[in-house]
């Protein structure tokens, strides 16, 4: 990134400029030469005009040459978080308990529509069974009606109901 | 009916002659679950979801088609049944045997449904008549069935 420096002190009554320009800009060292002629020319009256001079010399070109706009997102911490509940709109399958499917059925069908582990498709099973109702998934309403339409290709018992939660 | 040899895509299952009419009997039965029986939610007003019952209702119309067609294949293609000297041997593929299961059970609920649903877990009980031996009859051949196809297809079935 360029940079450069510009001071103006006064040393025993005489007026010094010094710009101090980073070593890989040697187009700028050889201005800077230029107007320390200049400013030597002038004698402190120039100083003023020198510096104004100095300045569109070095920090306005390097502005648009090479500075970009650095632009940081705000970080603040909030306070609450929303819960996935707040952010969208969610619908739970769940299927419901009848004392007419098999239990072993309702454990192979958990299987094969969510792709469950028997263990856990058994766990929903017994939930299923002893509970009266399993909420099976919370998904968007488009994936909890597909498997709703694919637990009711098995005959079970099963609804999509809105996340009040 | 008993499972005599499950290879990796093919079960093969060793059924008596009658066992083979009962089957042929209850899946000649589907569908018998009412369409109106299936409903997308409990808790919406009917009004909110219309399109996407409508949908389901579509979905499992063509589901039902298919197993139809799936059924009639089944019990008509040559050489689905082997016959061997007390029977036949029945070989089924697994995703075959998915929709069997489907089949099968489709069956069972419907006659359940016939018979007024009764919630037995509860203590109703399932009165056998004349009028209702059917429906008995149906329900519980069709659940001997689909314990069969659900043990073979989980390794349980005696070997």
């Amino acid at each position: 990134m360029l940079a450069f420096k510009c001071i103006w002190t006064n040393e025993q009554g005489k007026n010094v400029v010094r710009v101090q320009v980073p070593p890989p800009a040697p187009v700028f060292a050889l201005r800077v030469a230029a107007w320390q002629a200049s400013f030597r020319r002038l004698g402190s009256a120039g100083v003023p005009a020198a510096l104004d001079s100095c300045a569109r010399t070095f920090y306005l070109p390097s502005m648009a040459a090479t500075a970009t706009p650095e632009v940081r997102p705000d970080i603040r911490r909030e306070e609450r978080t929303d819960s996935r509940t707040d952010l969208e709109p969610g619908y739970l399958v769940i299927c419901w308990n009848d004392p007419v499917n098999l239990m072993d059925y309702v454990t192979h069908v958990f299987q094969v529509v969510f792709g469950w582990p028997r263990q856990k498709a058994e766990v929903h099973m017994l939930q299923v069974h002893n509970e009266g109702k399993s909420v099976l998934a919370r998904e968007s309403l488009e994936k909890a009606e597909f498997y709703v339409h694919q637990l009711q290709r098995y005959t079970l018992h099963a609804t999509m109901e809105r996340d009040q939660g | 009916m008993k499972l005599i040899r499950a290879r990796r895509n093919q079960l093969v299952f060793d059924i008596g002659r009658r066992e083979k009419r009962l089957l042929d009997e209850i899946l000649g039965l589907y569908p018998l679950v009412p369409p109106a029986h299936y409903r997308l939610s409990k808790n919406v007003p009917a009004g909110q979801f219309v399109e996407h019952q409508r949908l389901l209702e579509e979905s499992l119309a063509a589901q039902r088609q298919e197993n139809r067609k799936n059924v009639k294949s089944l019990l008509d293609e040559p050489g689905r049944y082997q016959a061997t000297p007390t029977g036949f041997l029945l070989k089924v593929t697994r995703p075959e045997t998915e929709w069997l299961l489907q089949v099968l059970n489709d069956v069972r609920v419907g006659s359940w449904i016939a018979l007024g649903s009764p919630d037995t877990e509860q203590g109703e009980k399932i009165l056998l008549t004349e009028e209702t031996a059917p429906q008995v009859r149906s329900m519980e051949v069709a659940g001997a069935f689909e314990a069969v196809f659900l043990d073979a297809l989980t390794g349980r079935a005696p070997g």
